[in-house]
């Protein structure tokens, strides 16, 4: 069965992981909708912001972290004067850092479904005499709903598996920003824990797929009701 | 600062990476995480006057010595302390003919340098170091298997600080990442080897910790068992020869 | 009802129009790329006109001078597209209640049992759009459109996606509509025999101007729409009433201002108003009265204007009352001295039969009679 150590790494990745998720979501869904929507200067440039954390290190993304949120960096100094809160250390920033990592996923997934909605559903919601919030809210948000719920398990996903940024950014402290794959890092330095090893293996990979099992299904039903089909 | 940032970066992203498959010309060396400066100014030595292909790798001694284990290609390791060479050598994975003790080292107690007058120096026995660490967290080498933790460790339990720290460390994955913790002013103190100390800009040594109060710190280097060649032996005398041994002096290491 | 200035850069040509209209049904004519989609999504707010103004019953919706730009969420209008653009994930009946505002006093309610009724709808309403055939869709997509209490129904060419069996039906049902309620509607289409059924006045375009406007009658008849109708359609429109029938025939008596016109017998009371085409090709002409001809209909009057076609063919309009076209050879043109002034007899072969004035569904296509 577990240990205590296994049991709070997992507690810990879960809790990361929906937090990441909650705060990473909607600021998805916000890029997404300017990236699909919007034309403006420097739009392609956002583009390739909002991917970064997807084509660069993890490590490096945890270290960019540490010197934009740390105790002396432009936000996390700020932080600290204004609300005494520092996040690095703290499983909140496991948490920050997750969302970092996952945020260009679930971007992808959810302007995938965004660009997939017919515009002209929407100009007909318009004439019928739908402000464009009450279009978003009732055409747009709705068939879109798909991607946003990929977005969010792969996003999900992502943060439970996240490493090397969290790493680097809030270190491995046991209880506080010990997930599962950090814990997973300490066991296999150390030596003669491998039956741990293989144990946070065993549950980390089944989360893994879980996480993507659930969000074929629900996306597949999803898609299968917005279209009407039983 | 930037500079040092700059190279702890740098190493970060090495070694995050594994060693890649060695060629046939060109020898692996792989050291401990904490040796990078001054086995680097040493091997350029020898690749200069030897016109010698050689490819180095730094990380924690623990993940080497585990990559030595599982195959990794490697021709010589230099441990940051003795237990991961025995560990190797238990497993039958060193040419015991070839080890030597290299390097010896000083555990030191660090604070950010901001430009601030310096603090009142935390004695080498850590007293007020409750008062002194306050909410904050004490950089260290993670004590479960990063050798600079590991003496930390032990040290800190000498001294009988150990309980009262325990819950309050940052441990980092190797030294150089403790030592960016307190660079940047994220954990108000740490423990490091003084030769990382005195190559970092940021950080400020208050005083060295009691040499008793841990097992020596000694860096074993060895030949890998079946990698005895003639250039790996040249190289391995080099870096125990005594223009090897001013170079690691002149980086602030020991000679045992 | 509505008036309308409209500039606008399209790509190859440019837009220049202005019209208007006292209510009806409104017809904007032409043939495809003429400008008609971009006169209908400009009136509605999808597009931002480069200059002009559009007042709709009485209000302003756009002003470039004075920088008047009604959203068109906020314009009041209902718009029926050519596909039908009904919300898949919602079902009949919450599609239909989409535009549901509550009616002001001011404004015609029309409710939902109306809709229902009129278009056939009890049955899909749990349904949702995507089991439907394309002729159910347009149905709900057109009372979606209604149940929003528009002030002014634009239409734009609602029949083309559709097969011929379907256009008919819904044709039938917009027939319906016009008589039932009584909302004004801009109708836009490149099809004659809807407009000459639906519609009262038409407003022809092509490349971005005004060609004609006016009642349908007059403007179809006019000879300048001939480019856009095509040597196959080109003819006159005349306002019909039935007369008489003849039982032991089977025959319809029509009264035109012309004359008279006999027909197969259609199923229709004595007074209803109809309109009729007569083909410039299916009129034949003669400088003196044939006799012991097949041909029942024969119309007397003047030519007014010889004017060559293509080739072989010339057309010819005469004033029988009303407009007439006929298609001859320039030989024939020739042979019997076809000149402005003559007096001619137009033998008709075949009448065609477009509109229905009461015409509750299965309305028919048009029908070439020949008598």
């Amino acid at each position: 069965m577990l240990t205590e150590i296994e049991l709070q790494a997992l507690w810990l990745s879960l809790r990361v992981g929906f937090w990441s998720t909650v705060v990473a979501l909607p600021l998805a869904l916000l890029a997404a909708w300017v990236l699909s929507r919007r034309r403006f200067p420097g739009r392609r440039l956002l583009d390739v912001v909002v991917h970064v954390p997807l084509v660069l290190p993890p490590v490096v993304v945890g270290y960019l972290l540490l010197i934009l949120l740390g105790r002396q960096g432009p936000l996390g100094g700020l932080l600290h004067q204004w609300f005494e809160v520092t996040v690095v250390f703290t499983w909140q920033g496991a948490a920050i850092a997750s969302a970092v990592m996952a945020f260009p996923l679930a971007v992808r997934a959810i302007r995938l479904s965004l660009d997939a909605v017919d515009r002209r559903l929407e100009t007909a919601a318009r004439t019928l005499g739908a402000s464009p919030v009450r279009v978003f809210v009732t055409i747009t948000l709705p068939l879109t709903a798909p991607g946003i719920l990929a977005g969010a398990v792969l996003g999900f996903a992502r943060s439970v598996g996240e490493f090397g940024a969290t790493i680097t950014f809030v270190s491995n402290i046991a209880g506080e920003t010990r997930t599962l794959p950090l814990a997973l890092f300490t066991a296999v330095q150390t030596p003669g824990t491998d039956p741990a090893a293989a144990r946070l293996v065993i549950i980390s990979v089944a989360i893994a797929l879980v996480a993507l099992l659930a969000s074929e299904l629900l996306a597949q039903r999803f898609t299968r009701h917005l279209e009407g089909r039983p | 600062m930037v500079v040092a940032l700059a190279r702890v970066a740098t190493m970060l992203v090495v070694g995050a990476f594994t060693v890649g498959p060695a060629l046939a010309e060109t020898l692996t060396v792989l050291a401990a995480a904490s040796t990078v400066e001054a086995v680097e100014e040493a091997l350029g030595r020898f690749r200069a006057a030897h016109d010698q292909q050689i490819q180095a790798s730094y990380a924690s001694s623990s993940a080497l010595a585990r990559q030595i284990e599982y195959g990794a290609p490697a021709d010589i390791f230099i441990s940051a302390n003795t237990r991961w060479m025995d560990y190797l050598a238990e497993r039958g994975h060193v040419a015991a003919a070839l080890r030597r003790n290299l390097l010896t080292n000083e555990l030191v107690w660090i604070t950010p340098d901001d430009g601030a007058p310096a603090p009142a120096p935390l004695d080498a026995l850590g007293t007020q170091l409750d008062t002194r660490l306050g909410a904050g967290r004490l950089a260290v080498g993670d004590p479960d298997h990063v050798p600079a933790g590991m003496y930390a460790r032990q040290a800190l339990e000498t001294l009988g600080l150990w309980d009262a720290v325990r819950d309050r460390l940052a441990p980092a994955q190797n030294v150089r990442v403790a030592l960016m913790l307190v660079a940047r002013g994220e954990a108000p103190l740490g423990i490091v080897y003084r030769t990382d100390a005195a190559a970092a800009v940021g950080v400020r040594i208050i005083d060295a910790l009691p040499a008793a109060s841990h097992a020596p710190i000694v860096y074993p280097i060895a030949v890998v068992r079946g990698h005895q060649r003639q250039t790996v032996r040249s190289l391995f005398d080099f870096l125990t020869s005594a223009e090897a041994a001013d170079v690691f002096r002149r980086h602030g290491f020991g000679i045992p | 009802m509505i008036e309308a200035t409209l500039r606008h850069r399209l790509g190859a040509f440019t837009l220049d129009l202005s019209f208007h209209s006292e209510g009806g049904v409104v017809a904007l004519f032409g043939a495809s790329g003429a400008g008609k989609t971009t006169v209908a999504n400009l009136i509605a707010g999808l597009l931002r006109p480069d200059a002009g103004r559009i007042v709709v019953g009485g209000r302003e919706l756009f002003d470039s001078e004075r920088g008047i730009d009604v959203p068109p969420e906020r314009r009041r209008l209902g718009y029926v597209f050519q596909e039908d653009r009904l919300f898949p994930h919602i079902s009949v009946r919450r599609n239909l209640t989409y535009g549901r505002r509550p009616a002001s006093a001011a404004d015609p309610r029309v409710t939902l049992d109306q809709v229902v009724d009129i278009l056939g709808l009890s049955e899909l309403l749990g349904r949702r759009p995507a089991g439907l055939s394309s002729g159910e869709k347009q149905r709900v997509a057109i009372g979606r459109a209604l149940l929003a209490n528009p002030r002014l129904l634009v239409m734009d060419e609602p029949l083309t996606n559709l097969d011929a069996g379907r256009r008919a039906e819904i044709l039938g049902f917009v027939e319906r509509l016009r008589d039932t309620f009584a909302i004004p509607i801009l109708y836009v289409s490149h099809s004659v025999e809807e407009i000459v059924r639906l519609a009262d006045q038409v407003v022809a375009i092509a490349e971005g101007q005004v060609i004609a406007a006016g009642s349908v009658e007059d403007v179809m008849s006019r000879r300048e729409l001939s480019p856009i109708l095509g040597p196959f359609d080109a003819g006159a429109v005349m306002a019909a009433h039935v007369e008489a029938h003849d039982r032991r025939f089977e025959l319809t008596r029509l009264g035109v201002k012309a004359g008279t016109l006999t027909v197969s017998r259609i199923d229709l009371p004595v007074g209803t108003r109809l309109r009729v085409r007569v083909r410039a090709r299916d009129v034949i002409l003669a400088r003196t009265m044939p006799e012991h001809i097949s041909t029942l209909n024969v119309l007397m009057g003047t030519v007014v204007e010889v004017a060559a076609s293509e080739g072989s063919q010339a057309e010819v309009l005469l004033d029988v009352g009303s407009p007439l076209w006929a298609r001859v050879t320039r030989r024939s043109v020739e042979a019997l001295g076809l000149v402005p002034g003559i007096e001619v007899h137009a033998l008709i072969k075949a009448v065609a039969i477009d509109r229905e004035a009461a015409g509750y569904g299965g309305a028919t296509l048009s029908v070439d009679d020949h008598t």
